[in-house]
């Protein structure tokens, strides 16, 4: 396993659709493992998409459940989502969000409330799941990074919705 | 080789930032952090600069003369310590969002902010603004603040629904939450 360095913008492979993945291969398993690492070694952080790392993988992972807020919220806990599609979303919430990408700024981003995510598992077994709140804009927010998108595009007002960031993350 | 920071002020009008950043610019300036905002019609805009020689502040204002004499602009030059510009912020605390509203009155923004000052909360940001009619003006401020770990906020809390009732006003105390991904 292997902390892998994390892509800051203006990096124009964060602004690259990544790949479909054709099968969870031993190498993939390996790569997942390593991006989760990554994501663990990163404090509060609950999310990370694989052209983060500058792989061009439609590979995302998320977990919210030791999230202040997230965690209190119907969650599914550790997610690893390969080929994630979001078939259907609804409501609206508007979420303070941060990204390792984009580490000056934080934003606030309109997001759907809901989504209904299709996806290949960690074992390669398609799921179709169900997700809220926290949850859900965390999976919108790395879906985005494989198409990408990047939550400055998402703003739709640098004055009142893009937030310099005050303190660092310590 | 040396920070300084510029402030300008003056009339709101196009071609402002131009001109500066156009002096800056022929002068060698590398613009490291900058805002700027208009209030009432007047612009302010303040930025931190970088230059690989200059030195001393002045060296640098003679060249904003132009901008004074021809736009009206107030511009201001300080030379920055290295130790004085800093990246990141020590001050660690909860960023929180503090928004309070009511009639209009004397010394809202006062007697919020010397509650906090008491309790070394940093105000980080602060938006404030009259709304509502001419016969029923609404005086709106927001406030981003970092609540230091030793904030009893219970505490901060009750005398907050002091200074509510005191001024007539409402205050709202909210985390920021943001979401790391």
């Amino acid at each position: 396993m292997a902390i892998l360095p994390i892509l800051q913008f203006p990096d124009p492979r964060l602004k690259e659709k990544s790949a479909h993945v054709t099968g969870v291969t031993t190498e993939v398993s390996a790569f997942i493992d390593d991006l989760l690492e990554t994501m663990r070694a990163s404090p509060g952080c609950v999310g990370i998409a694989a052209p983060q790392v500058g792989m061009s993988s439609r590979i995302i992972v998320v977990d919210v459940s030791a999230h202040r807020r997230g965690g209190q919220e119907g969650n599914h806990g550790l997610l690893v989502l390969v080929n994630p599609e979001i078939l259907a979303m609804g409501g609206k919430q508007l979420v303070r969000e941060g990204c390792m990408s984009v580490p000056d700024y934080t934003a606030n981003v309109q997001r759907a409330q809901w989504v209904l995510v299709d996806a290949l598992d960690r074992e390669g077994k398609q799921v179709i799941l169900e997700a809220i709140g926290f949850e859900a804009v965390a999976i919108q927010h790395e879906v985005d990074h494989l198409d990408g998108y990047l939550f400055l595009d998402r703003v739709s007002s640098i004055k009142t919705d893009l937030f310099r960031r005050k303190r660092y993350r310590s | 080789m040396g920070h300084f920071s510029v402030s300008v002020m003056g009339k709101d009008r196009p071609g402002i930032v131009a001109e500066v950043s156009r002096i800056l610019y022929e002068l060698g300036f590398n613009i490291e952090d900058s805002t700027c905002t208009i209030l009432s019609g007047q612009f302010a805009m303040i930025l931190v600069v970088f230059h690989e020689k200059l030195q001393s502040a002045t060296e640098v204002s003679p060249s904003f003369d132009e901008v004074r004499r021809n736009m009206g602009l107030q511009v201001t030059v300080h030379s920055l310590k290295a130790e004085e510009v800093v990246h990141e912020k020590s001050f660690a605390g909860h960023p929180h969002i503090i928004s309070v509203y009511g009639a209009d009155r004397p010394g809202i923004v006062y007697t919020v902010a010397r509650e906090l000052a008491q309790r070394r909360v940093n105000i980080t940001d602060l938006n404030t603004q009259v709304v509502g009619s001419k016969e029923r003006p609404v005086y709106v401020m927001v406030m981003e603040v970092d609540i230091p770990e030793s904030v009893d906020m219970k505490e901060l809390n009750g005398v907050f629904d002091r200074v509510k009732k005191e001024l007539s006003v409402s205050i709202s105390v909210r985390p920021i939450e943001t979401l790391e991904l």
